[in-house]
């Protein structure tokens, strides 16, 4: 053996940039992780879901106890004593299962009565997931365009994966990919999933905060949030900062590139405004909820805007006129988008 | 004379955590303690070392006494140590997070969710929490545990220097002869240890590397349903010729698959210590681990470490290891270095020191 010590960070580096290129050069295909998760995917248990719906029906599944007592044995004479002890004590067996499954069945009908009526009580006041899935169907796809050399910058010399959610049709993604960078995206709606996997972009068909939450802790180098960071309520977007933190190595960079909420009002569609559940936030409020969740350093971009002129200094109440005009400025001409990037403490 | 006694949920043989349940009674006892084992369950070869914790009659006349509860899942021993008044210390082995087994054993995840919550009322009034890594040792103290001390596992890897079984090596090195590596993974099949994840690597693997490797899943089963799907799995992927899932094996078979493989490679979720890299460390077998939970504190720089599972990446570093001489020999040096931190003498120093420090002497 040599005496110079192999760099191990090195070794690490080389693979994944073999791994980034042999990938790039479509040797290894885009879409490999995602075919191997979906094929396991078909053997495995439904994950357990956070609808209560679902989860009450897993828990009357379970409710019916079948007592199936298990007879087989590599040693046939355990074998026969265990199918000896069966038969003699399968009707204490029984007598039990049905104890056990009167009282289980009791409890998922009181559980049945209160899915019902919060149920009831959702559609009463709205049923929020309607909603949206009503305006996932008119959003439009976001244009990238504005800043995408903002978000590319932002994640210049980022080694691990990086995930762009939501990728929409995949420019940007396209666009972190050609940058050299390891980046795959998420993506809820099927049709733009598609068009994203047709350019041979690496894309799994999830909402992001189902992604993440599958992620494991501090797996990913980067994450590019879009799209979905304009419309959802307020508490998802204080969870979706928890998984990030949570999906982010040390070191890692969250990236947030948004409309600015004056502009939104400006932009968005009557239907897409009535129908949102939430509202972009302002960048100074990515900051704090980052801030909190280890990530001190931050720095923001601001896109577009065209603010008014401010009156010559000299002129009478110059003062109050600019200052009311740099308020106009701000609700009418202000920033068009921001993209806000934040540092994972090491 | 101070009496420290265990209680523990299980005392059973060959068993990584009872092994450590004894040694520690061995050290305890030959330091001037007066040290028994109780548990819930004392499988019949150990009866004669432990019993059941309900057979326990509380402090002898004037012997100051001190219970040591071994917390790994939640037992009905947790309760009965919460109950009693005598001081407290707690070795903490790790508890599987629940929802990482709930969609596939219910049960089992009900049993680590009491685990965790016996975990929280028992680190707060634990004088001394021993932890077998840094890892567990931090999560000891986020529940309030004062005192903290790591003492790794106490096990005896020697017992991999026996004899290996001559059949399991023939198999091995008949693959190796036809061209093609041997990929290990010991432990159980457990959805925590994420063995689906090596298979999907390993597809990689065959796929562009190497279409003659083989993959050896050593180890008994946690989970009848996730050992089906990883079954369906192998063989939806056409690879059930070539993935091995043996099941638990004895010590000689265990010997030739860690002599006779190429490369431990570890997709866990969660371990707690992850005893198979001390033993490949041992055995000087490379290791390829994702960097999750207590593994890159046991594997130090004893392997190589990776920060994703990512399919393509675990098979090219499984490739880039097995090409590379220079590299593949410094890792298994490395892993024989990094083994002195497990010695099971220094362990039983740094026990009776944490010990003594707060009980006092025997």
């Amino acid at each position: 053996m040599s005496d110079e010590t192999v760099d191990i960070a090195r070794v690490r580096a080389e693979i994944a940039a073999e791994v980034r290129a042999r990938r790039a050069a479509g040797e290894y295909p885009a879409s490999l992780e995602r075919e191997l998760d979906e094929l396991f995917a078909r053997f495995a248990p439904k994950e357990v879901s956070e609808s209560l719906g679902d989860a009450l029906e897993r828990s009357e599944e379970a409710a019916a106890i079948a007592p199936e007592i298990p007879v087989a044995s590599n040693n046939p004479l355990f074998g026969l004593v265990k199918r000896v002890l069966a038969r003699l004590l399968g009707w204490y067996h029984v007598f039990v299962a049905q104890q056990v499954t009167a009282a289980t069945v009791a409890v998922n009908h009181v559980l049945r009565r209160l899915v019902d009526k919060v149920t009831r009580l959702e559609r009463a006041t709205g049923d929020a997931a309607r909603a949206r899935e009503s305006l996932a169907r008119v959003v439009p796809t976001r244009d990238d365009a504005s800043w995408e050399d903002a978000v590319t910058a932002a994640l210049r010399g980022v080694t691990g994966r990086v995930l762009v959610g939501e990728c929409g049709d995949g420019r940007l993604l396209a666009a972190l990919s050609a940058a050299g960078l390891d980046a795959y995206g998420v993506e809820p709606r099927p049709e733009l999933a598609e068009t994203a996997l047709a350019q041979g972009l690496e894309v799994r068909l999830d909402d992001v905060p189902g992604h993440l939450g599958t992620v494991a802790p501090g797996d990913l180098a980067g994450i590019v949030l879009r799209g979905c960071v304009e419309r959802m309520p307020a508490g998802e977007l204080v969870a979706l900062a928890d998984l990030a933190a949570a999906a982010l190595a040390p070191g890692g960079r969250v990236v947030v590139a948004s409309t600015a909420p004056p502009a939104w009002g400006r932009e968005r569609t009557e239907v897409e405004a009535d129908l949102a559940a939430g509202r972009p936030l302002h960048a100074a409020t990515w900051q704090h909820l980052l801030a909190e969740r280890g990530f001190p350093n931050c720095a923001v971009t601001t896109i577009g805007g065209r603010p008014l002129e401010p009156v010559a200094a000299g002129a009478p109440d110059a003062d109050v006129l600019n200052a009311n005009l740099a308020r106009i400025s701000d609700v009418l001409f202000g920033p068009d988008a921001y993209v806000l990037v934040a540092t994972r403490d090491r | 004379m101070t009496a420290v006694h265990q209680f523990v949920p299980t005392l059973a043989p060959h068993d990584a955590v009872s092994t450590h349940y004894l040694a520690v009674q061995d050290a305890l006892r030959a330091a001037g303690y007066r040290s028994e084992i109780y548990a819930h369950e004392v499988k019949p070869a150990l009866r004669r070392r432990g019993r059941h914790y309900r057979a326990y009659k509380g402090p002898r006349a004037g012997e100051p006494t001190w219970l040591c509860y071994h917390s790994s899942v939640g037992s009905p021993v947790g309760d009965f140590v919460l109950a009693r008044d005598e001081p407290l210390l707690l070795d903490y082995h790790n508890i599987t997070p629940a929802e990482l087994f709930l969609r596939w054993e219910p049960a089992v995840a009900g049993q680590l969710s009491l685990g965790r919550r016996q975990l929280a009322r028992l680190a707060p009034r634990a004088r001394l929490g021993l932890a077998d890594s840094r890892f567990n040792a931090t999560e000891l103290s986020a529940l309030g545990c004062e005192r903290t001390a790591v003492v790794p596992i106490m096990l005896d890897v020697s017992t991999l220097d026996r004899d290996a079984d001559a059949g399991t090596a023939r198999r091995l090195d008949a693959v190796r002869e036809r061209g093609g590596a041997n990929w290990l993974f010991v432990g159980r099949i457990a959805p925590n240890k994420a063995q689906h994840d090596v298979v999907k690597a390993f597809h990689a693997y065959r796929r562009f590397f190497d279409p003659r490797a083989e993959l050896h899943l050593v180890g008994g089963s946690s989970s009848h349903r996730y050992l089906a799907a990883l079954h369906d799995f192998v063989g939806a992927l056409g690879l059930a010729g070539c993935v091995h899932l043996t099941g638990p094996v004895p010590d000689a078979q265990l010997c030739a698959y860690y002599r006779h493989s190429d490369v431990l490679v570890v997709c866990s979720d969660h371990e707690g210590f992850c005893l198979p890299l001390i033993e490949a460390m041992h055995a000087g077998l490379p290791v390829v681990a994702y960097a999750a939970a207590a593994v890159p504190e046991t594997l130090g720089d004893g392997g190589l470490l990776l920060d994703t599972k990512e399919p393509c990446t675990v098979a090219a570093a499984v490739a880039r290891v097995l090409r590379d001489d220079r590299l593949r020999e410094q890792l298994v040096a490395a892993g024989r270095r990094r083994l002195g931190a497990f010695d099971v003498g220094r362990s039983r120093e740094r026990l009776l020191e944490a010990v003594g420090a707060t009980v006092g002497p025997p």
